[in-house]
């Protein structure tokens, strides 16, 4: 139950932070100007390419992530610590 | 958690911080990190007290991002903000430097470079920007349990006290 937890959180988790960074990221890039998430200006100031996705949105998808991160925190807060089986018995970075 | 950290990746490589030059480097990113914090935040109370204006300005300026609902919130309650801004960055600076209450220092540390990543939103040096990457070094803080390699926690770690409240550790590490 423990490790299925664990992995849930670390793909939905992983997966949220690389789609909010890296995919949508590629997905600027293919889009063309302006290859970021900032608008692109002439020296005018004028907006003459803005971001093919919204930063919010990519914003939201890392803050998701995090939320996932925090619910697996209370959950480990929230559940009894089981005693780490196999060869390393020692205490771990996880525990 | 149950688990054999010898397997831990599935590829034949253990993943441990073991090793002297890892544990050594995980203290360094610690203690640096709380500099950053501790320079930022102590700055402040010497320049105006715990009564940092700008805070709630910031906050205010929010409005519209993805964490906009709860920075205009909070900056409703200038005099409130004004004063934990410059507090906790002192503390999770000292926290982290001591290598104390890490991974709590740490789990600040991450909501505060939240609001910097997505309150400087304009993002003209990409989406992952230094405010990101210090987002990233708190969380690394956490999962490595940082504290326990030349910080304070590692002995905290073994009082009987939280032996015996094991999952203090969750704070501490």
């Amino acid at each position: 139950m423990t490790d299925t937890i664990d992995k849930l959180a670390m793909y939905l988790s992983g997966g949220l932070l690389l789609l909010g960074v890296v995919v949508s990221g590629l997905i600027e890039v293919l889009a063309g100007h302006p290859y970021g998430a900032a608008p692109q200006t002439n020296e005018a100031g004028e907006v003459i390419a803005s971001p093919a996705i919204d930063p919010n949105i990519r914003t939201a998808l890392v803050v998701a992530a995090l939320l996932v991160m925090l619910l697996y925190a209370i959950y480990k807060l929230a559940t009894p610590i089981e005693e780490e089986t196999g060869a390393a018995a020692t205490a771990s970075t996880s525990d | 958690m149950s688990h054999n950290t010898q397997t831990a990746t599935n590829t034949g490589f253990s993943f441990q911080v073991s090793g002297t030059w890892g544990a050594y480097w995980v203290a360094m990113l610690r203690v640096l990190t709380g500099w950053w914090f501790f320079h930022s935040g102590i700055g402040k109370i010497l320049d105006s007290g715990l009564s940092y204006g700008y805070a709630s300005v910031y906050l205010d300026g929010m409005g519209g991002t993805t964490l906009g609902p709860i920075a205009t919130f909070l900056a409703g309650y200038p005099d409130i903000v004004g004063a934990m801004v410059p507090l906790f960055e002192t503390l999770i600076g000292l926290a982290l430097i001591a290598g104390l209450l890490t991974r709590l220092a740490s789990f600040g540390g991450v909501i505060f470079m939240s609001l910097f990543w997505v309150g400087n939103a304009e993002f003209g040096h990409g989406l992952v920007n230094s405010d990101l990457m210090g987002m990233l070094l708190f969380i690394t803080m956490i999962v490595f349990a940082a504290g326990r390699y030349y910080g304070l926690d590692a002995f905290v770690e073994k009082l009987s006290f939280v032996q015996n409240n094991p999952k203090l550790k969750y704070l501490l590490g």
